[in-house]
């Protein structure tokens, strides 16, 4: 594939989900693609005891130039990547701007709060609704589901991954993942992650 | 082949600040590399074990902070370059021994890696390590990004060789957990290493002594050549590779930060396009600092702004360093934390940075356009629930304090839990049923159940209950119940056994059969030391609420001395457990009585898996499939036995 | 009626200090358990109207409302409340000689209504040391073993809610004053379930004047005697005023004056002695610890009584006069004091949800007059 140049440098991703869904794993492969792409790649995260039934969330920034700060600034994301619906959104209210591209899985993972019945959880209709009016560039995928036809719902990381790719908004393509995922996981688990990588990006349509 | 010590030459990685410092210390030719787990530092550890064969490295997950500097210490007076590493609380518990080390010195190269947490984000506090350097007399250095996490290193061993004492490398949480590309260089050919105490020359000779931290009222003799150490580290520092400036001659502002902050410090100058106006003195070296590198900087402009978390540690050191060469540079103007310009609490963003100098340039900023900003916020507000803390499906830590709480209530005297640091800590919130009250250091809780135990004198009947880890017991709550049982203080002790280091990754303790290099080694055998120490002690499987809620009663009504329950049961997340479901689990509809009187949501209400969940159509409670760990335990909380298991084949 | 005035039993009666632990709370759901002799609530339950709070005979006790069910009539100030008829008994010659606490009454009126499937199981109260432990018992001979008083406070009404909870019904019992209450509220279907149906069919209450908090009555007896080895407990009526502990060959006495303080806040606002909501009450007779005061209330009462008589389980005679008179005197004495304590604390037709007791002025009054201190006659 061609090198797609950088809208903006730093170019700034954040990649956001719930402690437990592979979003670290996520955040690595797509910055080990884009550092073998020859890029300066920073990665902010923060896990540890914050990730027990929270959001995680990773910042990726992307430049020609060099290392740039490990949290993104306010308004600045360029693209906001969510393994679940209502994360994608508080990313959205921090981070957002109307230029953003957003991709999100539509499983939900409830708060505690929910499934304790004191709060709500969005329906999903509504949550898409209102974001696709804020953000034209939006992109909304059950990955999750997918997942689960695969074996195994932690797989949906890997099949947002996939999306990703096909939206064509940053450079990697399937032999980066190739590449990547190799180094990553055992020899014996690269089939089925390029499989996801593969169902994933048939699920969106550009 | 593990990527950390690839050979190429010139070849990037992208690595992990604390991946990154491990390269480095590799480099720089590592053999022995001790520490205790806490978020962000465990990575180190953990990176070096997965090299050690290859790299001829000897490395400990030790009891404690204290134990890991003296390990790396004997590494470092038998010639050996080490390491310590811990989060910035264990600086804390570290800090008797290295105190003394500082005064004794050190031989082979010897570095101390704190991984501080501004804000907080994995830790009890976001208390500062930095000070420690100023208070032990040590070199202090704070890498600025993740190649220099690396090179620094190395320059760190050779600064540590030099001056013969230990010096102190800090990190923060966006640094050891953030990552960015990395050039490597060589790795040394020869990795054979002999290590040989020499012990026989004069007392304090610093190459062939005994090594020992004793002044006996003559501090001149150690204390005295200590502080030369430091004027020779200020001196090395002045010429320092890692201090940089970037910015205009005379800049109308002037920048000094470190460590993350300079990454933040360098976007919003960007950001704000204020590249010409505005200069960025990136140090490395924050303690001492180096005079005169500092003075000519300081000399070349009039205001200064100092961004740095959390403490204002190196704005203080920069004040005094202006007041006291006053006549030289003349009158400046700080702006900082002491100024109100940024906060002394909570770490630092780009934001924060961008908003000082917005202000202090006169150059305005919006983060986004204001519209979308108000509105995506107002309806985050409005659909986005919030995700509070809760323990994980399966996990053990809900049996047990369920079981506590319960014998607790039951008892009816109004007693309650001294917590301790662990994934456990969530005791104090719902999802531990706000058990604990009061929550300290590693092994405080005992400590102070001993304490509350001994107040029966003065008519306190409360049951006193401390709740303790499995690793948490080898390295600081030991002392505590020796203290309990020697004074026969009548509290219990409850030994959250989850075999591991389970909140920061699940790294191995004395009690663990296998340690970090996966070697055999022998496991302490936690029941029977209790029982040797003196204590009365029973065992349960947490998963069995009824028998654990029963012993606990019994202890708790035993008042004779000291009691230990141990509740032992793998963590949710444990490598024999994870993505193993023991049970498939479901929910009878049928059965279930919802909200009506009768239950009232009890699984889901107040004991709070997320494996459960309730549907508010439905009203009756299910079991999320994905989410469900299978460990059985909500089927005996349900008072409709509604919640049934399978074994799964 | 009690079904619309909702609350928190927690709040209302345990942090009080009013629960006397009788157990109506108690296997209804999670939320309130029993142990070691005291009733706790486990966690906050949300809902605003439940049945713990509808069943607890310490708040919000309608006692017109409830003898308008019971009896049909009016609460009134009669000291013995509403009865049919007052004797003297004891157990006939078709029970075999047993452990009894006095006339073994109580203990053959179950055997007799288990035999003749009158009732399908009894909830008896038992002892484990001193720990008493209520159960349902479905053999007749088995009554026998739950005989003798445990005089301390039992949580007797958990066991007849986890019977219910199993599908029994049919169901006796024998209980305290407290406990006759709360089974009456329980009857009266306070919920307004559909598909209510009365889970009892013979309730028998005992007299009494107080029971004893068990945690401090062990605390206090732990120190005396080995509780293992405990037989028997009386309290011999008056003018003894002392408790005796029997053990296997030996007997301990200790004076009331020491036991009182062992005896929970709660009973103190209590106004019923003869257990006035039960089909049958039952007491030690005066000056006769071997024989027992039976007052028949009901019509089911009646008929159970009666045929027991006929059939050799019990006998009954005639109450004399001046027993009669002794014991009106006594239970106007307990109502009396009740009541007024109760105003005290603000807890007769005090704050809604939180009071104890609802009584017409008229019939507060009325009961203030009659119980009277002095004595009727003599003793
Ligand atoms: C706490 C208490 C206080 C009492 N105070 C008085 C009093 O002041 N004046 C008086 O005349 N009589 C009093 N009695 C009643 C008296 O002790 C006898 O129980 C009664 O006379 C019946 O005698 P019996 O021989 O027929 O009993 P038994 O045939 O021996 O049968 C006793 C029955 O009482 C039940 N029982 C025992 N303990 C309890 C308890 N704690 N709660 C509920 N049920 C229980 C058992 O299930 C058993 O069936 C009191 C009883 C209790 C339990
Ligand atoms: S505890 Fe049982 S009865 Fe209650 S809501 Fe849950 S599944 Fe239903
Ligand atoms: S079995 Fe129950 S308690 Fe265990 S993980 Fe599943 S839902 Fe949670
Ligand atoms: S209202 Fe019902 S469910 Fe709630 S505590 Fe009372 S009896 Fe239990
Ligand atoms: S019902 Fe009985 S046990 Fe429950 S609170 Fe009321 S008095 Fe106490």
């Amino acid at each position: 594939m061609t090198a797609i140049p950088l809208k903006k440098d730093p170019y700034s991703i954040i990649i956001t989900g719930v402690g437990g869904q592979g979003n670290v794993l996520a955040s690595r492969l797509l910055g080990s693609m884009l550092a073998d792409k020859g890029f300066y790649v920073t990665i902010g995260e923060t896990f540890g005891a914050s990730q027990r039934g929270g959001s995680v969330m990773s910042h990726l920034r992307v430049s020609k130039e060099g290392v740039a700060s490990p949290q993104i600034p306010r308004g600045r994301a360029d693209v906001i990547v969510s393994l679940e619906p209502v994360e994608a959104f508080r990313v959205l209210a921090t981070y957002g701007n109307p230029d953003a591209v957003l991709l999100t899985n539509t499983h939900p993972i409830y708060p505690v709060g929910v499934i304790r019945g004191e709060l709500s959880y969005p329906p999903l209709d509504e949550l898409q609704d209102v974001i696709s009016r804020l953000l034209p560039a939006s992109y909304f995928i059950d990955a999750t589901e997918q997942a689960l036809l695969l074996g195994n719902a932690i797989l949906a990381n890997i099949v947002m991954l996939g999306a990703l790719g096909r939206l064509n908004i940053v450079s990697f393509d399937r032999e980066n993942f190739h590449a990547a995922i190799g180094r990553r996981v055992a020899a014996d688990k690269v089939a089925v992650n390029l499989q996801a990588f593969d169902v994933g990006y048939g699920m969106v349509q550009v | 082949m593990s990527y950390l010590i690839d050979e190429g030459k010139n070849v990037q990685h992208l690595l992990m600040g604390n991946e990154a410092i491990v390269r480095g210390a590799l480099e720089a030719g590592i053999n022995v590399a001790a520490g205790y787990p806490g978020t962000p530092s465990s990575e180190i550890i953990e990176s070096f074990s997965q090299v050690a064969k290859e790299r001829n490295l000897y490395v400990e997950w030790s009891t404690n902070e204290k134990v890991a500097v003296e390990v790396a210490a004997a590494a470092s007076f038998a010639g050996l370059r080490s390491m310590c590493v811990m989060k910035q609380n264990g600086v804390n518990v570290a800090s008797d021994f290295l105190l003394h080390l500082a005064s004794s010195g050190t031989r082979g190269g010897m570095l101390l890696v704190s991984c501080d947490d501004p804000g907080a984000l994995s830790s009890v506090n976001e208390g500062e390590s930095r000070l420690f350097a100023q208070l032990l007399e040590i070199p202090l250095l704070e890498p600025g990004d993740f190649q220099e996490a690396k090179d620094i290193i190395k320059w760190a061993y050779e600064l540590s060789e030099e001056i013969r004492n230990i010096v102190m490398i800090r990190s923060v949480t966006r640094m050891s957990h953030a990552s960015g590309n990395v050039t490597y260089g060589p790795l040394p050919s020869d990795t054979a290493a002999r290590a040989k105490f020499n012990y026989h020359g004069p007392l304090l000779d610093p190459e062939n002594g005994p090594v020992i931290s004793m002044i006996l009222a003559a501090p001149e003799l150690q204390h005295g050549p200590q502080q030369e150490k430091m004027k020779k580290a200020a001196a090395i520092f002045e010429t320092c590779p890692f201090n940089t400036y970037t910015g205009p001659e005379a800049p109308e502002l002037l920048i000094i930060t470190s460590s993350a902050c300079s990454l933040y410090s360098r976007e919003a100058v960007k950001i704000l396009g204020l590249g010409k106006r505005v200069g960025i003195l990136k140090l490395a070296t924050t303690w001492p600092l180096p005079p005169v590198f500092l003075k000519k900087h300081l000399a070349a402009t009039e205001r200064i702004l100092i961004v740095e978390e959390v403490a204002p540690t190196l704005e203080d050191h920069v004040k005094v360093l202006a007041a006291e060469s006053v006549q030289e540079i003349g009158p400046k103007l700080f702006y900082g934390k002491k100024s109100g310009h940024l906060p002394s609490v909570g770490e630092l963003n780009p934001d924060l940075v961008l908003a000082v100098l917005s202000r202090l340039c006169a150059v305005p900023y919006e983060a986004a356009a204001g519209v979308f900003a108000t509105e995506a916020k107002a309806l985050m507000e409005k659909l986005a629930p919030p995700r509070g803390m809760i323990f994980c499906p399966g996990c053990p830590h809900r049996a047990s304090y369920w079981s506590i709480h319960n014998a607790l209530q039951l008892d009816g005297r109004g007693g309650f839990v001294c917590g301790d640091i662990g994934c456990y800590v969530m005791g104090i919130l719902p999802a531990g049923f706000s058990t604990v009250k009061t929550l300290h250091a590693m092994g405080s809780g005992s400590g102070i159940a001993s304490g509350f135990g001994k107040l029966r004198q003065f008519g306190m009947d409360q049951p006193i209950v401390s709740v303790c880890g499995d690793s948490t017991f080898f390295h600081a709550a030991m002392p505590a119940l020796a203290n309990a049982i020697h004074h026969r203080s009548p509290f219990t002790m409850v030994i959250l056994d989850n075999r591991g280091t389970a909140m920061t990754g699940f790294q191995p303790h004395p009690g663990s059969p296998i340690n970090v290099l996966g070697e055999t080694v022998p496991a302490l055998d936690i029941e029977k030391i209790c029982r040797a120490m003196g204590a009365k002690v029973e065992a349960s499987d947490p998963f069995d609420l009824e028998k654990t809620r029963e012993k606990l009663g019994h202890l708790l009504e035993y008042a004779e001395g000291a009691k230990v329950l141990i509740l032992k049961q793998a963590c949710a997340l444990s490598p024999e457990k994870r993505g193993r479901k023991k049970y498939e689990v479901t929910v009878d509809e049928t059965l279930c009585r919802g909200e009506d009187c009768g239950c009232n949501r009890l699984c889901t209400r107040i004991f709070g898996c997320p494996g459960l969940a309730w549907d508010g159509e439905k009203k009756v409670s299910h079991i999320d499939d994905i989410i469900c760990a299978g460990c059985g335990v909500c089927v005996d909380i349900c008072p409709a036995g509604a919640i049934l298991k399978k074994e799964v084949a | 009626m009690k079904q619309f005035v909702p609350g928190d039993l927690d709040a209302a009666v345990i942090q009080e200090g009013l629960c006397i632990g009788c157990g109506a709370c108690i296997h209804l759901c999670p939320y309130f358990q029993s142990y070691r002799g005291k009733t706790a609530r486990l966690f906050p339950c949300t809902l605003k109207e439940g049945r713990c709070f509808a069943y607890c005979p310490k708040v919000e006790v309608d006692l017109d409302g409830i003898s308008r069910f019971l009896f049909g009539k009016r609460y009134d100030s009669a000291p013995l409340g509403t009865y049919r008829s007052i004797h003297v008994s004891r157990a006939g010659e078709k029970v075999k000689k047993s452990s009894f606490q006095a006339g073994g009454t109580v203990s053959a009126l179950m055997y007799f209504a288990l035999r003749e499937k009158l009732i399908r199981g009894a909830i008896l109260t038992g002892r484990k040391e001193l720990l008493p432990t209520p159960q349902l018992v479905e053999k007749p001979a088995a009554v026998f073993r739950h005989g003798l008083s445990k005089y301390t406070a039992a949580p007797t009404l958990a066991a007849l809610n986890e019977a219910i909870e199993k599908g029994c019904d049919n169901l006796g019992i024998v209980v305290t004053p407290c406990q006759a209450t709360a089974v009456a509220q329980m009857r009266m279907n306070p919920m307004g379930n559909p598909s209510f149906e009365d889970p009892t069919a013979l309730v028998i209450g005992l007299f009494c004047t107080w029971a004893l908090d068990f945690r401090r009555f062990e605390a206090f007896l732990a120190q005396e005697v080995p509780l293992k080895e405990i037989v028997r407990i009386d309290i011999p009526p008056p003018p003894a005023s002392v408790l005796e502990v029997y053990l296997q060959d030996e007997k301990l006495v200790f004076p009331l004056d020491k036991i009182r303080p062992l005896v929970p806040d709660t009973c103190g606002y209590c106004p019923d002695m003869t257990a006035e909501f039960a089909d049958l009450s039952v007491g030690v007779l005066e000056g006769r610890g071997d024989m027992n005061t039976i007052i028949i209330r009901t019509e089911r009462g009646e008929r159970i009584a009666r045929e027991a008589e006929r059939q050799g389980y019990i006998i009954l005679e005639e109450m004399p006069q001046e027993n009669r008179e002794h014991l009106e005197w006594a239970a106007a004495n307990k109502k009396r004091r009740g009541l007024l304590r109760s105003r005290e604390a603000g807890k007769l037709n005090g704050e809604e949800g939180k009071t104890y007791m609802r009584l017409s002025a008229e019939v507060i009054d009325e009961i203030l007059i009659n119980g009277k201190e002095d004595a009727p006659c003599h003793t």
